[in-house]
């Protein structure tokens, strides 16, 4: 026989059902005790054992109608929510109850499995899946750090290039930064003096083109120009993000 | 009934004095304190420019402004300020070098004072660290207004029945050298000018400026190289670094080094304090040295400071000297990287304008007069375009293409150096 | 040309005397008081004001005959000055550094009194190719004093020296001068990475130029040159001081840009028995200076283009100059000259274009850096 509580505790766990973990619902149901109603109404308990609301107009061995049901089902998933902020309910279903200590909770407030003597999970279990950036193959990495090598390189050889700049005297950006050494990519956005405003490190690599290079500056999605940039952040790869700095 | 008339006839009296004092028909004599609501007004510099010691009051400024008309602060009671620095005259007086008393004159062109508060020094070489302190060249330089000491314009102004109950009111009576200077600067942080069509096209305006006046602010970004030192952001919108450049003006005239070797001794016996340097500045052969008889810097040599570009058609002729009379002259020197010098800019080069980028750019600092100097403006612009067309000494082209220089026989080596910014809307890059 | 020096110089002449005139009616104190005050900050940092570079120093010399740099023959002190890294391209294709070169030409002529000799540090031309070697010696010409030249590798790698050694002779030589032992080394050569690659004399010549390429060798002076050396020096008695000209810096710096010299301990073993040896080096474009045991290493500036400082492998006792703006094209960029004192040891004034001069002295070298400290800067490169 189903009792009101069972289809009430149905339909909440039916509203919370979505990411429900199918190991949460692997588990055994837990018995709960409910606390009495304190207006002469009926309390429906949320299955953490914990969360419950009082639905004052219902008399005990009243039926709810299937809208009520569902307004009940939501309220107590919002006072969950409440009483837990920042907490996700599939995660904090994870966490066997009453045995998780806090003394290992992470800040965010997600219950981590925290208990020592619980064993790790297996590893294909707790990887996400299905997702585009789950579904990452190593060819896949491969090819894209062939592409993005070959782009830097592209920028490389640009950077050493004199007509490959369009520059009309014969200099090229190696010349006065070898390596890029003294461009600093990562302390842009900044106040560029040369310019006079706000720059980004492109604005940069095309005064520089007029300027020193006496060549024509490049349009701003020009691949060169791109790739150039490309080179330079390259040769910085690692160096903290300072932008403004002069 | 009577006193109505009398009123009246006062009112109508005082009016036709400043109409015919201003010598336009404006509806606020340009002498009289500007508002501060003017587009492109930079609110956050002017905080940062006013002195803690020295903050605006209308009684104050309102003294300040009686004391820069009154020429009874010269030795003789015969100059004003405003006779170096007539508002109707961009608060300049549109001449080479300025005429002090006796009709003596002096060898330095007088910089306006609109915008001053905003300069981090004053004068041409940054002798006088404030506007408060400016007022102490002029007032005891002896082809300026020839005080022999600050005492004698003190007591004069002590015998002034209404400056005694101006400073009164201001200063709670002290009457100092140093309280008449902070009344006059008062006055002189009141002539700020925006309110310009570039202000107008920068604050998004589109029909502001001509497609010319777009032409040459991109140029002004881009193959001009004006940007870098005559820089304009929204903060502070004053198209100066504030910093000194020698850009070669002085070397038409100038040979440096045994002018200098001779600077730095008299300097060293003299003390180099603001009178001195006042007097090399003014009087002297020795004024072409520009920043250098205040820093003894070789690198100094020649240098001066970089001014603001607003008003130019009302603040002519340029340069320290007043050499040049017509904005032309001016980009001519620069097209072919001003006149070599073993002091000159590195940042000076050869710059391969064409006539047609010249008349863009001269389009565009037209663009920088503010709505009560228009009219006088383009009266200057039409006489200087009218003198443009048969008359440019200061023109080059071999060396604004690079053909001469270091020998014959050499193609220019610059290639196409068209700007790559949005012709259409080049405001775009530079406005927020 | 020569005509319009010789008329600034009869005007100049002329203003000196009579500045020199009136100083000289000023009696002792005020004199100190002048010298001291047009000093000025250069004299309280303790720096040694720049001879001759600046503007006071020709009353100093003329007036104070027992330190002028015309000393007794035979005896130090004296003054040379160096102009070095042209890399010129041909004036058709390239203004710029022709127009450095030229200004330090007349740098140099403008000195008063003229120094003894110019040394010009090597790289005069950019690709090593006839024509710019022959415009460099055209702009060379044009310098009053004598000049010693030294090779760079920018000079040698297009024909293996072939145009050099016909304008200007042997890439390494020695002479005696006023009881210094001046050795100029060609300390740019690599072993061959061409033949096995199948490079043209213009390819071996590209390579060469870029600094960040490292396909070529590293710089070397070489086993027969070590040799040389040796030799030569058997001839000189170790109280004699060493003036060293070297393109390459003759230490290890940065080995990827080849601010590196590979048998630079050897060369430096040989060096050893002398107790006064200054290096005077070009090729790194900055203001660099070191001191390893004996030798004191002063780097000369270029007047094509500024380098950065790399990015490991700097010298300790090094100042960095201030780094450059690319808006201003003398920036960065300079000659300079050397005075050498009564004990033949090396001070090197850098005469930095559109900045104050930097003097480094022996003595901040010697001391390890506790005397005379050069002036820091304010913008490090990074």
């Amino acid at each position: 026989m189903i009792s009101k509580y069972s289809v009430i505790r149905a339909i909440a766990v039916g509203a919370a059902v979505t990411a429900f973990s199918s190991r949460a619902l692997a588990q055994q149901n837990p018995t709960h005790e409910v606390p009495a109603p304190a207006h002469g109404g009926t309390v429906v308990m949320l299955c953490d054992g914990k969360t419950s609301i009082e639905v004052k107009d219902l008399k005990p061995g009243q039926a709810m109608t299937h809208d009520e049901a569902v307004k009940v089902s939501r309220d107590l998933m919002a006072k969950w929510t409440r009483e837990h902020p920042g907490e996700h309910w599939e995660m904090a279903q994870e966490a066997p109850p009453e045995s998780a200590p806090s003394a290992e909770a992470s800040p965010m407030g997600a219950a981590v499995p925290g208990n020592p003597a619980a064993p790790a999970p297996a590893p294909s279990m707790s990887v996400q899946q299905g997702d585009t950036y789950a579904s990452f193959q190593p060819r896949d990495y491969k090819v894209w750090k062939a592409e993005t090598d070959t782009f830097v390189a592209d920028g490389k050889r640009i950077f050493h290039d004199a007509k490959a700049l369009g520059s009309t005297i014969g200099v090229s950006c190696d010349m006065c930064h070898p390596d890029a050494s003294n461009t600093h990519p990562e302390t842009y956005p900044k106040y560029q003096v040369q310019l006079q405003k706000v720059a980004l490190l492109r604005d940069m690599i095309d005064w520089c083109i007029e300027n020193p290079i006496k060549g024509k500056a490049l349009e701003p999605n020009d691949p060169k120009l791109r790739a150039l940039e490309a080179y330079i952040y390259a040769q910085r790869k690692g160096v903290p993000l300072d932008y403004g700095k002069h | 009934m009577k006193a109505r008339l009398f009123a009246s006839a006062i009112l109508c009296a005082i009016a036709l004095a400043l109409m015919t004092t201003v010598g336009a028909v404006e509806s606020v004599p340009l002498s009289a304190p500007k508002p501060l609501n003017q587009k492109g007004f930079p609110a956050e510099l002017y905080s940062w420019v006013i002195p803690a010691d020295n903050p605006q009051t209308p009684a104050k400024v309102e003294l300040g402004r009686k004391l820069f008309f009154d020429d009874r602060l010269a030795a003789d009671g015969t100059v004003s300020c405003d006779q170096c620095h007539a508002p109707a005259k961009g608060f300049t007086d549109q001449l080479p070098a300025s005429m002090g008393i006796h009709h003596a004159f002096g060898q330095r062109n007088a910089p306006t004072i609109l915008n001053a508060l905003f300069n981090t020094l004053q004068f041409w070489d940054g002798r006088a660290p404030t506007l408060e302190k400016q007022i102490e060249g002029p007032i005891l330089n002896p082809v300026e207004m020839g005080n022999k000491n600050f005492d004698d314009v003190v007591a004069k102004v002590k015998g002034i029945p209404e400056y005694q109950q101006s400073f009164q009111t201001v200063f709670n009576g002290a009457i100092t050298m140093d309280n008449i200077e902070r009344a006059i600067a008062a006055y002189e942080r009141t002539q700020i000018a925006f309110d310009t069509p570039f202000d107008r096209f920068m604050a998004g305006d589109q029909n502001a400026i001509s497609a010319s006046a777009k032409r040459g602010w991109s140029l002004f970004n881009g193959k001009g190289r004006c940007m870098t030192c005559h820089g304009w952001n929204p903060t502070q919108p004053l198209f100066t670094d504030n910093r000194f450049h020698n850009i070669g003006v002085s070397a038409h005239k100038s040979d440096f080094v045994p002018l200098a070797r001779k600077a730095l001794v008299l300097i060293a016996q003299g003390g180099g304090g603001l009178q001195q340097l006042d007097q090399l500045a003014i009087q002297t052969d020795m004024s072409g040295l520009g920043r250098f008889l205040v820093t003894k810097q070789a690198h100094d040599i020649g240098g001066f400071r970089t001014m603001g570009l607003r008003n130019l058609l009302v603040t002519q002729p340029y340069f320290h000297d007043g050499s040049q009379q017509t904005l032309w002259d001016v980009l001519d020197h620069y097209n072919k990287g001003g006149v070599p010098n073993p002091y000159l800019d590195g940042g000076l080069l050869p710059l391969g304008l064409s006539e047609s980028e010249e008349d863009d750019l001269v389009a565009f600092l037209v663009t920088l007069t503010s709505p009560e100097y228009a009219s006088a403006s383009n009266e200057e612009l039409e006489k200087q375009r009218a003198r443009a067309k048969t008359d440019r000494p200061q023109r080059d082209e071999a060396a604004a293409t690079g053909k001469s220089g270091l020998g014959p026989g050499f193609k220019g080596p610059f290639g196409d150096m068209t700007p790559a910014q949005n012709e259409e809307n080049p405001a775009l890059l530079g406005g927020d | 040309m020569a005509a319009r020096h010789k008329s600034v110089e009869t005007r100049y002449m002329e203003d000196r005397d009579k500045v020199l005139r009136g100083m000289r009616r000023l009696d002792r104190r005020t004199f100190m008081k002048v010298l001291a005050a047009s000093a000025g900050a250069v004299m309280a940092k303790g720096l040694m004001p720049p001879h001759t570079f600046q503007l006071v120093n020709v009353a100093e010399a003329a007036l104070d005959k027992s330190a002028s740099a015309t000393g007794a023959p035979g005896t130090p002190p004296f003054t040379f000055a160096y102009i070095s890294d042209t890399h010129m391209y041909v004036r058709t294709l390239n203004q710029r550094f022709v127009k450095g070169a030229v200004k330090a030409v007349e740098d140099v002529n403008a000195l008063d009194p003229q120094p003894d000799f110019v040394l010009f540090g090597g790289d005069l031309a950019q690709l090593g190719r006839p024509e710019e070697l022959e415009q460099g010696k055209q702009v060379l010409s044009e310098l009053k004093a004598p000049v010693k030249m030294m090779v760079g590798e920018h000079d040698w790698f297009y024909d293996m020296g072939d145009k050099w050694q016909e304008l200007f002779g042997p890439p390494n030589y020695s002479f005696d001068w006023k009881g210094v032992h001046v050795v100029v080394l060609m300390s740019v050569h690599e072993k061959d990475f061409w033949t096995a690659r199948g490079l043209s004399p213009a390819d071996r010549m590209q390579i060469v130029a870029g600094l960040d390429n490292s396909i070529q060798s590293r710089f070397e002076v070489g086993d027969e040159e070590r040799e040389w050396l040796k030799n030569d020096l058997a001839k000189v008695p170790t109280t004699t001081p060493l003036l060293v000209f070297s393109h390459s810096p003759l230490y290890k710096y940065y080995r990827n840009w080849n601010f590196w010299t590979e048998d630079a301990e050897q060369v430096q073993e040989l060096l050893k028995p002398y107790p006064n040896v200054t290096v005077v080096h070009g090729h790194t474009h900055q203001m660099l200076f070191n001191q390893i045991g004996n030798i004191s290493f002063y780097g000369m500036l270029s007047t094509a283009w500024p380098w950065p400082y790399a990015p490991q492998g700097l010298p300790a006792l090094t100042v960095q100059m201030n780094r450059p703006d690319p808006y201003d094209q003398l920036d960065g960029l300079g000659d300079g000259q050397v005075n050498v004192s009564k004990e033949g040891l090396a001070d090197m004034m850098y005469n930095l274009w559109d900045r104050n001069p930097v003097t480094v002295r022996a003595d901040y070298l010697r001391s390890n850096g506790k005397t005379y400290v050069p002036p820091a800067p304010q913008f490090a490169s990074y």
